[in-house]
C-alpha cells in the first residue's frame, strides 16, 4: 500500500513535469497555425490558418525564405569543415604524447567557453578587413571557434577507446595512413563522428548572437532574421510569423532527440562522462 | 609525421580564437573610442571598474548564475533519481524532458514571450490569480520570469548528466544496504552521492559558465528591460561595442568578463583531470 502511494506520487510529479515541458512547445505550434485575431484571443487550440507557414517558407516580411536556406548551408558546412579539421587533430592528440598536450587541450576548452559577447567586436572588425563580412563562409569560420574545440574534445574521447595496437598492426600489414583511415579507423569511430556532427549541427543551427553581428543582408540565417523581427518592441510583433519561424528552428532538436538521447551526456560534457 | 595532423585545427582556432584576443588587448589600452591610436595604459580598465552600469550588470549576472544553479540542481537531481528505475514509461518521460536542452535559446525566449504576453496562457492565468503581474513593466516580475525560463531550459541538462552518472554506478551496494535496513536518505548520502559527485560538480560548473553568458533569451523576452533593470553583461558589452562603438572601453570590459569566465573554466579543467585524466 505504502509502495503504491509512493509510485503514484512519483508518476504524478514526473508526468506533470513532462506536461510542463511539452506544453510550451505545443503552444508555439498552435500559435503558428492560428490567424491573427485568434492569436490575440490566446490560440490555445489552432484554427488551422497556414499562411504564417507559407509566408515564412516563402520569406515574406524578412523572416524565413533565404534565411532557412542560409541556416542549412551554414550548419552543413560547419559540420563538414569542423570534421575535416578535427578528425586528424583528434587522432594526433589521442595517439601521441605532446610536449604541451594538456595546455593545447585547455586552450581549446577556453575557446569553447569564451562568451560570444567578447568575440563579436573583433570579428566585426576583422571580417570587414578580410572582406568576409556578411558572407556565409564568414559565419562558418566564426563558428569554428566553438565547433572545432568541441569536435576535438569529443572525437578524442571516442578515439581513445580504440586500442593503438590496431593502428600498428595495420601499418605493419602495409596500410598507408589514408587507406587505414578510410578502411578501418573511420568505420570504427562512426558513432563518435555521428555524435560530433550532431552537436556541431545543433550549435551552428542555434547560434544567433554572432550571426546577427557579422551578417547584414545576404547571408542572415533564420535566427538572425528572427531576432530582428522580434526586436520591434511596441510595433506589434507578428507572433504568428515569429512562431512559425521559431517552430522551424526547434524542428531539428525535436526530430533528433530520440536518436540522440543516449549520447547527450557525453556531448554536453565534452566526452568526459 | 602524423603528429602534425593537429596543425590545421590549431591554425584555424588560432585565427578565430587568438587573433581576436590580441586585437582586444590592443584596443583595450587605447582611448575609449580607439580611433586616434593613442596609448592610455590602464585607463579603460579603471573606467570599467568605476562604471556603475557595468558593475550593476555584472552583479546581476553573477547572482543570476548562482540562483539558477541553486534552483536547477535540486530539481534536476530529483528528476534523475525519480527516472532511475528502468521502464517504458520512464524512457518516454526522460526522452521528452530533455527536449528543452536541445532548443535554440532564441526560440526559448520566443516561447516564453508567447506564454507571458497578455493573451498567452501564463498571462491569462496571472490575470486571474495575480493581477499585478507585468513582466514588461515590473523589473522584479521580469527577473522571476527569466529565472523560470532558465530553469525550464536547463534543468534537464542536469538530469541528463546525473542520469549518466547513475547509470554507470554499481547497484549491488544499494541492494545490500536495503537488506540491512538503510533509509532512503542514507542510501542517497552514502552510496549514490559519492557515485555522482564528479558529474554533479562538472555540470554545476558548466551551468555557472553558461549562466554568465546568458544573452539570447533575455534579449527576446524583455530586451534587458524594463529600462536597464535586467541588463546582463553580454547585453551591456553588445550595446557598448557594436552599437555605441566604444571600442577601447568595450574591449577592456570584454577582457574583464573573459577573465572571470576563464577562472571558472580553469576550475572545470581541474575537475575534469581529476575524473579521468586529460586525454
Amino acid at each position: 500500500m505504502k509502495k503504491a502511494v509512493k509510485t503514484l506520487v512519483r508518476y504524478v510529479i514526473l508526468i506533470s513535469a513532462m506536461l510542463m515541458f511539452v506544453f510550451p512547445l505545443y503552444y508555439m505550434f498552435s500559435v503558428s497555425f492560428s490567424s491573427k485575431p485568434h492569436i490575440e484571443e490566446g490560440a490555445l487550440v489552432p484554427d488551422g490558418f497556414i499562411e504564417h507557414w507559407t509566408g515564412v517558407i516563402a520569406g515574406f516580411s524578412g523572416v524565413g525564405g533565404q534565411g532557412i536556406v542560409n541556416s542549412f548551408i551554414i550548419s552543413a558546412s560547419s559540420v563538414l569543415v569542423s570534421l575535416l579539421a578535427s578528425i586528424p587533430a583528434a587522432y594526433a592528440i589521442s595517439r601521441y604524447k605532446f610536449m604541451a598536450d594538456k595546455h593545447i587541450f585547455f586552450w581549446f576548452l577556453t575557446n569553447r567557453m569564451t562568451p560570444p559577447a567578447c568575440l563579436v567586436l573583433p570579428y566585426l572588425i576583422m571580417w570587414r578587413a578580410f572582406g568576409i563580412w556578411d558572407t556565409l563562409q564568414g559565419v562558418v569560420l566564426a563558428y569554428c571557434v566553438f565547433n572545432i574545440p568541441l569536435a576535438v574534445w569529443l572525437l578524442t574521447s571516442f578515439m581513445a577507446s580504440i586500442p593503438k595496437e590496431i593502428d600498428e598492426a595495420a601499418f605493419i600489414d602495409g596500410y598507408s595512413l589514408a587507406r587505414y583511415f578510410r578502411r578501418i579507423f573511420l568505420p570504427l569511430i562512426r558513432p563518435g563522428i555521428a555524435v560530433t556532427s550532431f552537436f556541431i549541427w545543433m550549435y551552428s543551427w542555434s547560434e544567433m548572437f554572432m550571426a546577427s553581428v557579422i551578417t547584414s543582408v545576404t547571408s542572415k540565417p533564420l535566427n538572425a532574421q528572427l531576432i530582428i523581427s522580434l526586436g520591434r518592441v511596441g510595433w506589434g510583433v507578428e507572433y504568428g510569423m515569429a512562431s512559425a519561424a521559431g517552430a522551424i528552428t526547434i524542428l531539428p532538436g525535436l526530430i533528433l532527440v530520440y536518436w540522440a538521447r543516449g549520447y547527450l551526456a557525453k556531448g554536453f560534457t565534452f566526452g568526459r562522462i | 609525421m602524423s603528429k602534425y595532423m593537429v596543425v590545421p585545427a590549431m591554425i584555424v582556432v588560432m585565427f578565430v580564437g587568438l587573433v581576436p584576443l590580441f586585437a582586444m588587448i590592443n584596443y583595450s589600452v587605447q582611448t575609449p573610442y580607439a580611433v586616434e591610436n593613442v596609448f592610455v595604459g590602464f585607463g579603460n580598465f579603471l573606467r570599467v571598474l568605476t562604471d556603475q552600469r557595468f558593475l550593476d550588470s555584472l552583479r546581476r549576472t553573477v547572482i543570476f548564475s548562482f540562483t539558477v544553479l541553486a534552483l536547477e540542481l535540486p530539481l534536476g537531481l530529483m528528476f534523475a533519481l525519480l527516472l532511475y528505475e528502468k521502464g517504458k514509461l520512464n524512457a518516454v518521460i526522460s526522452t521528452i524532458i530533455i527536449i528543452p536542452a536541445l532548443l535554440p535559446p532564441i526560440s526559448i525566449g520566443l516561447l516564453w514571450r508567447l506564454l507571458i504576453r497578455g493573451s498567452g496562457p501564463i498571462g491569462q492565468l496571472a490575470a486571474i490569480f495575480f493581477p499585478s503581474y507585468n513582466p514588461f513593466q515590473n523589473a522584479a516580475h521580469a527577473y522571476y520570469t527569466i529565472l523560470a525560463m532558465d530553469v525550464w531550459h536547463w534543468t534537464s541538462l542536469i538530469t541528463i548528466v546525473v542520469s549518466a552518472g547513475l547509470a554507470g554506478m554499481d547497484r549491488n551496494p544499494i541492494l545490500s544496504a536495503k537488506t540491512e535496513g538503510a533509509t532512503r536518505w542514507q542510501i542517497f548520502r552514502h552510496i549514490e552521492l559519492p557515485a555522482i559527485q564528479f558529474p554533479l560538480v562538472f555540470v554545476s560548473l558548466l551551468r555557472l559558465i553558461d549562466g554568465l553568458k546568458i544573452y539570447d533569451e533575455v534579449l527576446v523576452l524583455v530586451a534587458g528591460g524594463p529600462g536597464l533593470t535586467n541588463e546582463y553583461v553580454s547585453l551591456f558589452i553588445k550595446t557598448k561595442t557594436v552599437e555605441e562603438w566604444l571600442v577601447g572601453f568595450g574591449a577592456a570590459t570584454s577582457l574583464f568578463y573573459l577573465f572571470i569566465v576563464l577562472m571558472l573554466c580553469y576550475m572545470l579543467l581541474i575537475v575534469m583531470t581529476r575524473g579521468k585524466g586529460v586525454v
